[in-house]
């Protein structure tokens, strides 16, 4: 009884509070967003909740441990699946991301993030001394991570490709690099800056020069990030009440249950409501990094990182997105806007850092 | 205590960088916080009064559709303005009391227009027609009672005109409403429901040139729904001229020759591929798919039995008949089979094994040399040469041509068939057996082809041996497929040949005969129902699903040709009798716009 007791004791009840708390604030903001047309579409998002949950528990029970066994196998899973989302995937809007399996479509570059921070966690584990990397160590991890980026480049798919990046910087950066390297590394990215423009696609440059002046596309884009704005500064302090947000209720933003979600939140409840939900997310953040500088061994820490990166990346974009901060790029927002994948992946993420702070107390 | 490497503590290690990382962390949320703050406390009286009047309405603008226009520069498309009645119905406060007013004034159904407003109301801010191309006196009681109508504008857009109507329809297309279909295929290149897009010919081939850019226009509305100002208008911009080869006076020309006939005429200048006429007949007038079309209409055109829809010129697959003559001629010329003073006797028939084959005269040629031979389009001698050049190397010149593959010309044209033995062999599992050999060298069997692969094939028998691709835009450069080396000689006896057919006492497009043009051609019969015609002498004694096709290729003149003429009459009969009349007269339509146009420069 006593044993049965302490595996409970030694959960982070804490992580999961906080993870509830969000979900159902994204569920409030999801019934508004979806009040008059789709309706159907909180009930759909509550089952993939329940999944998610789920697949959470299972993250949980399994060794965390048992990934770094997974890092190549999985690496080379994606690598193939990103190959043949080039070759076969179902292409919208110019670009092939999505993989058809039967009645369920997969993004293979989504299952990339999660693969990077189990790849560079195991790549980090092996690490022999305290030394920080120099170009010499870095140049094998550097070329395997290229393989992957290049891939969903090509596909194209720019966003995600510069989320894979900035994961894989930032977790370098925390198993530490020597300086010299690291300014050599910043003076080669600007040098290659003007190049990368040239060989963006149109819509993307237009989508970054939307962004930089909304009225160049007020049909387009930057159509959404200006009904976006007015939705987010509209809501004042407290916000117009649930399901009372007229922008929201009037349709004007056609994407505002999945990745525009947060302006909902912003409008019905005000800067309150969005500053709630920021130190929410704070809180999450620094939760799943405190468990990480507690981790049994580097593998742990070092996925819990990452993910910690992972999502501060999708919410600051997601964010900065929907205040016109940042170009709109269709990134979601962590536990909060609708889709079944994200969900699950989001929530098993968890699961495994649930996994590892429990884990510390054992052996 | 938990050691990692060396006994130094996972928190140790990580200490200091997890901090930096905290601190990235809190940076970036306290800039969207700050972002936050701005928008929704300082500025957020501003934005609350933008979205109580969220009064901005987008209205994309369309362009108008570029002109098609002929090689004179004679405008065959054009876009002319139009006038409809746009509603958006999140502007429509009582959709009963408008629909009413609207009615009265457009002598229209009221519940018609009830229900248009009605079924749009899933999607309130994308604006709608309630009625398409008013006439001026509708326009104007509407634009008298505009600001008793609430949510009601006037929209002026570009409508699609085809000015010859069914002069050209096939080769021109035309455009219609897109497609659920289409609207996928070509997602992300701004196209929307209710945009007009080319569906065939010139229309759907240069759409990207002509379409155009659309315009914008962003405007305020009042409490009403009705227009108080623009805010921002960007012009649309018109799509590009395409410019065509074809000239329409000779097109005019040919369609009059061709009559009621079904068919096809190509006109091409062999030197260059470029298409001076293309006709196919039954034709339609274009115009009908630019209103919206009931599916009865549809129905009505899906299944008319002559498809009017289909541009036989190049879509249109038949056997060439006697036409393939010349491709056996080439082949056994330049393999030195054929000797053109050797003489093959011909009694009307031709046994193989214990098969005969006849020839169309019934009593036979007699003893004929080449130009006889193909002067006088003699079965036996095709039987003859054809058994003895073989079918495969046939085939081989007949694919130098271009037979058996599209032309390369840029509307969507049929590929037609050459057979091999191969081809024989993968499709039916069955060997080639020796008397399809002889059918195919009088252009009968398995072969099939189109008006626009005889023109290119022909074009290359009479220019010394270019094959050039057809083109019908001026913007195309000519192109050169392939070169075959025919031997100067060859060149002659062939021309020798193809004079004889309309000058040669015998020749089986006599008809032609006119001291005052140098024509050249060759007549082809395509078999429809070979075994029962074939008991019936008089022509018009065969029902006419069953009589043949009838086939001719004249070119002008004869040394350096400026005009070759491709036509096929379906059920026509003998090519000599029906198809060379209608080349006769194109021709010399082309000689007579050319004098013209030479006095109007004078």
């Amino acid at each position: 009884m006593s044993s049965y007791s302490k595996i409970l004791e030694n959960i982070d009840w804490e992580l999961i509070t906080l993870i509830l708390a969000l979900i159902a604030t994204g569920l409030v903001a999801l019934f508004s967003a979806t009040y008059f047309s789709q309706t159907s579409i909180f009930w759909k998002q509550l089952v993939w909740i329940a999944v998610g949950l789920l697949a959470m528990l299972i993250g949980f029970v399994l060794d965390y441990r048992f990934l770094m066994r997974l890092a190549w196998p999985l690496y080379v899973l994606v690598v193939i699946l990103l190959v043949v989302v080039l070759g076969i995937g179902r292409e919208i809007s110019g670009a092939r991301r999505w993989l058809s399996l039967g009645p369920l479509g997969i993004q293979p570059s989504e299952m990339a993030k999660i693969m990077i921070i189990i790849w560079i966690g195991y790549w980090g584990s092996k690490k022999k001394n305290l030394e920080d990397y120099g170009f010499r160590e870095l140049t094998i991890p550097l070329v395997i991570i290229l393989v992957p980026t290049g891939l969903i480049l090509a596909e194209p798919d720019l966003g995600t490709a510069g989320m894979l990046m900035l994961i894989s910087i930032g977790m370098f950066l925390l198993l530490g690099i020597r300086r010299s390297t690291l300014i050599i590394s910043f003076l080669l990215f600007l040098g290659v800056l003007p190049i990368a423009w040239f060989s963006l696609k149109e819509y993307q440059r237009l989508r970054i020069l939307s962004f930089i002046d909304p009225s160049r596309d007020p049909l387009g884009s930057g159509y959404h990030a200006l009904q976006s704005k007015i939705a987010v500064g509209s809501g004042g302090f407290l916000g117009k009440g649930f399901l009372h947000g007229t922008q929201t209720q009037l349709r004007f933003l056609p994407e505002h249950h999945t990745d525009f979600i947060f302006s909902v939140v912003a409008e019905e409840w005000g800067f309150l409501g969005s500053a709630l939900v920021i130190t929410l997310f704070f809180l999450l953040i620094t939760k799943i990094i405190a468990i990480g500088l507690k981790a049994k061994d580097r593998f742990g820490a070092m996925i819990c990182f990452g993910i910690a990166i992972l999502i501060t990346l999708h919410v600051f974009i997601n964010m900065a997105m929907t205040v016109g901060m940042f170009p709109v790029v269709g990134v979601p927002l962590p536990f909060i806007s609708y889709g079944g994948s994200f969900m699950i992946i989001n929530l098993a993420c968890i699961g495994v850092i649930l996994s590892v702070a429990w884990r510390k107390h054992m052996f | 205590m938990k050691y990692s490497i060396f006994g130094i503590p996972i928190e140790e290690e990580f200490k200091y960088k997890a901090r930096g990382l905290i601190i990235v962390l809190g940076i970036l949320l306290a800039v969207l916080f700050t972002g936050l703050l701005n928008m929704q406390i300082f500025k957020g009286a501003y934005y609350e009064g933008l979205s109580r009047n969220n009064r901005m309405r987008f209205m994309s603008i369309k362009a108008p559709r570029g002109r098609i226009v002929d090689r004179n520069k004679v405008v065959l498309a054009d876009s002319r303005p139009s006038y409809n009645i746009m509603v958006i119905p999140e502007d429509i406060a009582d959709v009963k009391a408008i629909a009413s007013k609207v009615s009265v004034l457009l002598d229209k159904d009221q519940k018609e227009i009830e229900d248009k407003i009605n079924g749009a109301l899933s999607r309130p801010y994308d604006p709608i027609y309630i009625a398409q191309d008013i006439s001026f006196d509708q326009l104007a009681r509407v634009e008298m009672e505009i600001f008793n109508l609430p949510g009601i504008s006037i929209d002026a857009v570009s409508e699609r005109e085809y000015i010859y109507k069914d002069l050209f329809p096939h080769v021109l297309g035309f455009v219609g409403e897109i497609s659920g279909k289409e609207l996928k295929l070509y997602d992300g290149e701004g196209y929307r429901q209710g945009d007009l897009i080319g569906k065939i010919g010139v229309e759907a081939a240069c759409e990207k040139m002509l379409r155009g850019k659309k315009g914008r226009r962003v405007f305020e509305v009042d409490a009403l729904g009705r227009k108080i100002k623009v805010l921002e208008e960007h012009q649309p911009l018109k799509g590009s001229e395409v410019w065509l080869t074809i000239d329409s006076r000779l097109q005019s020309i040919a369609k009059e020759a061709l009559q009621e006939k079904t068919g096809a005429i190509v006109a091409m200048v062999p030197s260059t591929g470029e298409i001076l006429t293309m006709v196919s007949s039954p034709s339609f007038d274009p115009s009908i798919f630019l209103s919206p079309m009931t599916p009865e209409m549809w129905k009505e055109i899906m299944k008319d039995p002559m498809h009017p829809l289909e541009n036989r010129a190049l879509r249109g697959q038949y056997a060439p008949g006697s036409i393939f003559k010349l491709v056996v001629s080439l082949a056994g010329l330049s393999e030195g089979v054929i000797v053109p003073e050797n003489r093959v006797f011909c009694g009307g028939y031709f046994n193989l094994g214990r098969r005969t084959f006849r020839c169309w005269k019934p009593h036979g040629h007699g003893s004929v040399d080449f130009i006889r031979g193909l002067g006088e389009s003699c079965d036996v001698y095709f039987y003859t040469m054809g058994r003895a050049i073989g079918i495969d190397l046939i085939a081989k010149y007949a694919q130098e041509l271009g037979f058996g593959r599209p032309t390369g010309i840029e509307l969507d044209e049929a590929t037609g068939l050459m057979p091999t033995q191969a081809w024989k062999r993968k499709r039916f599992h069955d060997k080639w057996h020796p008397g399809e050999t002889l059918n195919t060298a009088i252009g009968q069997g398995y072969i099939m082809v189109t008006p626009i692969q005889v023109a290119k094939a022909m074009g290359a028998m009479v220019n010394g041996g270019k094959v050039m691709v057809p083109k019908v835009f001026v913007a195309t450069q000519p192109r050169v497929e392939k070169e075959i080396d025919i031997p100067e000689r060859d060149q002659a006896i062939i021309k020798e040949a193809l004079k004889y057919v309309v000058q040669g006492d015998s020749g089986t497009a006599r008809v032609l005969r006119d001291p005052m043009f140098s024509i050249g051609g060759k007549t082809g019969t395509a078999q429809v129902a070979r075994a029962m015609t074939s008991k019936l002498s008089d022509e018009s004694d065969i029902p006419y699903p069953l009589r043949d096709h009838a086939w001719f290729f004249g070119f002008s003149p004869i040394e350096n040709p400026e005009i070759l003429v491709v036509t096929v009459v379906e059920h026509g009969g003998h090519g000599g009798s029906i198809a060379a009349p209608i080349v006769g007269e194109v021709i010399k339509g082309y000689y007579f716009l050319k004098d013209y146009s030479r006095e109007q420069l004078f």
